[in-house]
Parts: C-alpha cells; structure tokens; sequence
C-alpha cells in the first residue's frame, strides 16, 4: 500500500511540475513564429500559392518541406492519402484532427497543410 | 531659292540679248547671216533651257509637296502608333492587376454547405474462425469520426462506433447483438504553437495505440492484449497537449498532460476484480448510476520524435497515469505507466511496440501487480522489387503479445498474418493467432477482414 501511494505521490508531483512547464508554454502569443507565407489562414483558399515543393535530400538542405514532413508524418500510422483525394478546405479540418490526434508540431502541421492544398483536388 | 536666282540670271541675259538686237537704228554694223543664226541658236538654246529649268522647278515642286504630304502622313501614324502604345501599357497595368488579386469566388450558400464538416472514419467486416468451433461471419463495425472545425483553432471531433456481431447479448433470441458506442468526443482549441487544449471524452495519450489504433489502421484485427486489458483507452476530462521543435531537422518533443475522471469500481467496492478502467461513472450498490468516486486521475505522456528522413524515423515515449479507483473509506490507487517505441526504417518497414505495466490496491487481493507488452514488425513486399501478380500490394505481419492481469492465467500470443492493400485505403487482412495459456477458453483462431478507411 506504501508504494502505491508513494507512486501516487510522485505521479502527483510529476503532475504539478508539468503543469506549471505547460502554463508557461501556454503564454507564448499565438503564432509565435510568423505564418509561412502562403499558407491558408482562412477558408479562402485561392490565397495559397500553387506550388509543388518537390522532394530532395534533407543531406543539402536543413529546412524540412511540406512534402518531406507529409511524406514523414503520415506514412506512420495509414497508408499516404492522395492530396487530390480532399479539397483544399477538407485539407484545414483534416489537418487540424491530425496534428492534434499524432501531436505533431503546429509549424510543421502548417507547411503539410500547404503541400496538401497547394496540391488539392480543387 | 538658289534654283530661282538662276532663273532670274538666265532670263537677265536673254532680255540683254534682246534688247541689243531692238536698236539696230542707232547702231549700224553688219550682221552676218551667220552670226545672226549663231545668236538666234543661242537665243533659243537659252529659252529650252529657261523652259527646262521651269519645267524641272515645277517637278520639284510637286516633289517637295509630296514629301511635305508623306512626312504628314508619317507623323499621323506615330501619334496613332503611340495611342496604341499607350493604350496597350494601360491594359497591360489593368491585367497585371486583376492577376495580382485572387479570382472571384463563387458565392457559397451557407444553408446547404459547410466545408468546415467533415467525416472520416472506418469500416470492418470480419470473419473468425475459431480452433474447435464453426467459423462465421463475426462482425460488421462502422466507425465514423465527424469533425467540425470551427476557425482556424477550434475543431471538435466525435468518433462512433456502431457494431453489429455475432453471438452479441441483446436483443435476447437472436444471434445478432448491435451497439452503438462514443469512442471519443472533444474540443480542441490551439492556444498557441505549442498549446492545444482538449475537453471531453478524450483519447487517453498511455502509449500511442489507443489515440492511433482506429480499425483499418490496425494491421492485425485484433489488439493487442495488454492495450485491451491493463489501461484504460478513454477519459472524460480535460487536458494540455502540444509539441516543441528541436531544430529544423523535423524533430520534436511532444508532451501530454490531462485530468480525467480515471478508473472506477464497477460495483462500488474495492474488490479486486471490481476494477473499471472505463470510467468512474457506473453502478453504486444502492442501484443509482453516479460517479463512484470524486477524485479525478491525473496523467502525462513525453515522446521524442526524430526523422532521419522521410520514411526512417524513431519514436519514443513515456507516458503514465494514476489515481483513486474506488470510493471505499480506505481508497485505493491505481497506476499505470507505459513505454512505447516506433521505428519505420523505408517506406516498407515498420516495428512498434509497448510495455505496460499496472499496479492497484485492492480489499481482497491486496497488491495487484499487471504487466504486459507487445511488439510486432510488418514488412511491404514491395521491398523486394519482385515482378510477381500482385506480390508488391502485400505487407507481412507479426506480432508477439503476452499479458498478466494479476488475476487470471497469463496468455501468450503470437500472430501471423498480411494485409494486401486493394486501395490505398482498402484493405484485406489475415493472420492467425497461436495462444499459450492455461486459460481453457482462449484457443487459436484465424481472422480475416475486410478494412476501409475513408
């Protein structure tokens, strides 16, 4: 019984000192990193740039693509989805279950939004 | 000009000429024949050629107008020329203009469409036959997930799940039993970068399955037995998620922190086999359904992430959740702790597991100890880049699982089995499962479904 409450305890306070990690995160103003440029903010989706960010090799560049990180993220729990498969307004909402169901970074779930719209059935 | 003074020059001297011929009175001289037809001759060559030049002045004249008429009509058509300059420059800018602008949007009739809807989800039409029994059909699951965003940050999500199976328990007499389940149902708000909140009934983040275990994207049917036994996959709660980039290389730390109503006694009492990992709402002894306790469990997960790149990345995680289960004067605790590692190494390799282990305290049993795990590692056979009918549109599965509830005997399962992707999104899969247990009424069984995920 000891080490179930010991247990309780440290989970306990395991608990609090995230909690306080978490408060302080979550005080960092929305779009703490500027929005990438052409990246649907609405429903107006003629504002995104038609653009295909064509895979390369991470090797000679640093910055991750939206390709690159759709190519990483969704393969890891389902079968690719086509981005033709969806428009580019279905894209936002799907995207938005997805980076909150697999916890994905909110700047990488961004530019896999683009790559999907840009790409879009219409 | 300088033609004019000619012809005033030449006509000077043929009136001089003339006019010496007018006076022979007063001056006598003997005018030969021949000089005389020698000044006539140059009297009339002087008239041609007095005639000449008018003649040749009244051709330049003409010419001269003709230019001035030429250079008028040449300036004419360089101002029309410049218009059009002009005016193409103006339709250039216009066009230029309506380009930089997006297109008109076609109005949408708000009444009968919202893009801000959407459904995905699920369905599964299984077949099991098992060792000693008659196979059949065994079930027939749809599971949709209605999502509806409400802005850029706010979405709320919704997962049902309605099955329909074989040998169910209502209604009574019949061979079928349906139900008709809330998997999961919350809000999620993205304060920032790096804070989303959830409320509702959530996906417990124990490990990853649960929160990404939906039926087609389970390569085996079944799940795995320490998943389904020893921790709970939903909570009515509230919690913190979100996720830090490390770098620009595609890495990040992801966290989870929640609060939910947690495990509860399914009868009120502490007994050990009480213990409900659904919830803390069910039946109290006095027969009222109500929360069986009022201290709600608290949980967190931390996962590392790192892509080498696309297709090869390694997941890990930790994750573990505690509190009261039952509402007895001496309460017991119940916790759970999970390890969970994904790795995908290509675009055809996959192996992921996790290990559980669960402790809570009990009236009758004391101490109950849980532990279980499992790993399992598919492999698309695309790999191999065979030429064989249909050989690159399978994957092979294998799965090894065990569990120790505290409880019950222990059971060890190993799993064969593939998926032949019809679709990207249709799926046929197969496996047959080997049990060792001293548990009697678990046998081995094989299991073939049909998966669809929309």
């Amino acid at each position: 019984m000891k080490q179930i409450k010991f247990t309780g305890l440290l989970a306990g306070l395991g608990g609090v000192f995230a909690a306080a990690l978490i408060t302080g995160l979550a005080w960092i103003p929305a779009h703490a990193d500027p929005p990438t440029a052409g990246v649907a903010q609405t429903n107006n989706v003629a504002a995104t740039t038609p653009a295909v960010a064509p895979l390369a090799a991470p090797a000679v560049r640093h910055h991750l693509t939206g390709a690159e990180l759709y190519s990483i993220h969704c393969n890891r729990c389902h079968p690719e989805r086509y981005p033709t498969e969806r428009t580019a307004a279905q894209w936002k909402t799907i995207m938005l279950h997805m980076q909150v169901r697999a916890n994905i970074p909110v700047q990488q779930s961004r530019l896999i939004l683009k790559y999907l719209q840009d790409n879009s059935g219409r | 000009m300088q033609m004019k003074t000619n012809v005033i020059r030449y006509g000077m001297v043929a009136t001089t000429g003339l006019l010496c011929l007018a006076q022979p009175g007063q001056v006598r001289a003997e005018v030969s024949d021949a000089d005389f037809n020698a000044l006539k001759a140059a009297v009339q060559q002087l008239s041609d050629q007095v005639q000449s030049l008018r003649q040749t002045n009244a051709i330049e004249a003409q010419t001269h107008q003709a230019d001035l008429q030429q250079i008028q009509d040449l300036r004419s058509k360089l101002a029309e020329t410049q218009q059009t300059a002009a005016d193409a420059e103006q339709k250039s800018t216009a066009v230029a203009q309506i380009q930089s602008q997006p297109p008109p949007r076609a109005p949408i009739d708000e009444a009968t469409v919202n893009h801000n809807f959407q459904i995905l989800g699920d369905a599964e039409f299984q077949y099991q036959k098992v060792d000693g029994q008659s196979g059949g059909f065994l079930l027939a699951d749809f599971a949709p997930i209605f999502l509806y965003r409400g802005g850029d940050n706010i979405l709320f999500e919704a997962g049902f799940d309605t099955t329909i199976q074989n040998g169910g328990t209502a209604p009574v007499n019949s061979g079928y039993g349906t139900t008709f389940n809330l998997s999961f149902a919350q809000l999620d708000y993205v304060v920032n970068d790096y804070v989303t909140f959830c409320a509702g009934e959530l996906l417990l983040p124990l490990g990853t399955y649960s929160q990404r275990g939906a039926g087609w994207l389970n390569k085996i049917p079944d799940d795995p037995l320490a998943v389904d036994e020893l921790i709970p996959g939903t909570g009515v709660g509230a919690e913190l998620q979100g996720a830090v980039p490390l770098g620009e290389t595609g890495q990040f730390v992801n966290y989870a922190v929640y609060g939910v109503n947690g495990p509860s006694s399914s009868d009120g009492t502490g007994n050990a086999a009480s213990l409900d990992l659904g919830g803390n709402v069910g039946l109290r002894s006095d027969g009222a359904v109500a929360s069986l306790n009022g201290k709600p469990s608290g949980g967190a997960r931390v996962g590392y992430f790192v892509p080498f790149k696309p297709h090869y990345d390694l997941e890990v995680g930790v994750s573990g959740m505690a509190g009261e289960w039952d509402n007895a004067v001496d309460s017991h605790i119940w916790s759970a702790g999970v390890f969970d590692a994904a790795l995908h190494l290509g675009p055809n390799f996959e192996a992921k597991g996790e290990f559980i282990l669960s402790r809570y305290g009990s009236d009758d049993q004391g101490e109950v100890t849980q532990q279980g795990w499992y790993a399992q590692a598919g492999y698309k056979l695309a790999g191999l880049n065979l030429e064989l009918p249909g050989i690159n549109n399978m994957e092979l599965i294998g799965r090894y699982d065990s569990v120790h509830d505290g409880l019950n005997p222990s059971v060890q399962r190993y799993t064969a089995g593939f998926v032949y992707y019809i679709t990207n999104t249709l799926l046929f899969e197969g496996d047959y499962e080997f049990l060792h247990t001293q548990d009697p009424s678990q046998t081995d069984a094989l299991i073939l479904q049909i998966s669809y995920g929309f």
